[in-house]
């Protein structure tokens, strides 16, 4: 049963990052660091932050937003851990995310649609 | 799918980038075994489960109506492959087994005996990611 495109973002939890490419792969892949390099960057479906925490080296803020407070959680972490001070998490979904317009200069869907 | 894209035209400024990346069913993955030499050599073919492939045709249509809608411009698209790795072939079979987006049943390209040889090798699935930019208009 296929579920209806706006309750797939509540439904599908939160891969691990272990399954993906690592970030600076994926990121070289778009462009490289150029694409994120002093931009405000948002993740949508960050999971557990790989992709979001590979562009804090090089952007002037990052968000993720993940329907998973699990994998939310997780990235608090590893942001903890890495210090990666300009990284924000949050919950929400891709079909109402909490920001104004505008906001961003890159928005990243990495196996999100 | 769409309202999404919608959502990400409405906080990208104008001229802003939207990376959309996903697994590229249009193309086979590879159960590879690994070498001692680091190597992987391919010894099967791996489908994209049907419910996968109409979840990949439904992002698919909505990217296009976004874009034909005039809510956002390519600047390029393109493929890159990547190795989920495993520590022996019972591994693999194990996510095939767990996971929705492949079928569960590898399609070997070697004889049983040569895969039972190599049951403790390292294996890998090689699969394809496809990716594509878009502007905001």
């Amino acid at each position: 049963m296929v579920t209806s495109s706006s309750a797939v973002g509540r439904l599908l939890p939160a891969i691990s990052s272990r399954l993906r490419p690592p970030p600076d792969d994926e990121l070289r892949e778009y462009g490289g660091v150029a694409l994120v390099r002093r931009k405000r960057v948002i993740d949508v479906g960050c999971g557990d932050g790989r992709m979001a925490l590979g562009c804090a080296p090089y952007a002037s803020a990052v968000f993720g937003v993940d329907p998973d407070p699990s994998a939310i959680r997780l990235a608090r972490i590893k942001a903890r851990e890495l210090g990666a001070a300009n990284t924000h998490f949050k919950v929400g979904v891709a079909q109402e995310l909490p920001f104004a317009d505008g906001s961003f200069d890159v928005v990243i869907l990495s196996w999100t649609l | 799918m769409v309202d999404a894209l919608k959502e990400a035209r409405r906080i990208l400024r104008p001229r802003g980038i939207l990376v959309d990346a996903r697994p590229d069913s249009r193309v086979l993955a590879y159960a590879e075994r690994g070498a001692a030499t680091g190597t992987y050599r391919q010894a099967g073919v791996i489908a994209t489960s049907r419910e996968e492939l109409t979840n990949d045709r439904r992002s698919d249509d909505a990217v296009a109506t976004a874009v034909r809608s005039g809510w956002f411009r390519s600047l390029g698209a393109g493929r890159f492959w990547h190795r989920v790795l495993f520590e022996d072939r019972a591994a693999l079979q194990r996510y095939l087994d767990d996971h929705a987006r492949f079928v569960h049943r590898v399609r070997w390209m070697v004889d049983p005996a040569t895969r039972r040889r190599w049951d403790r090798d390292p294996w890998a699935i090689r699969r394809a990611v496809r990716h594509e930019r878009f502007a905001r208009f």
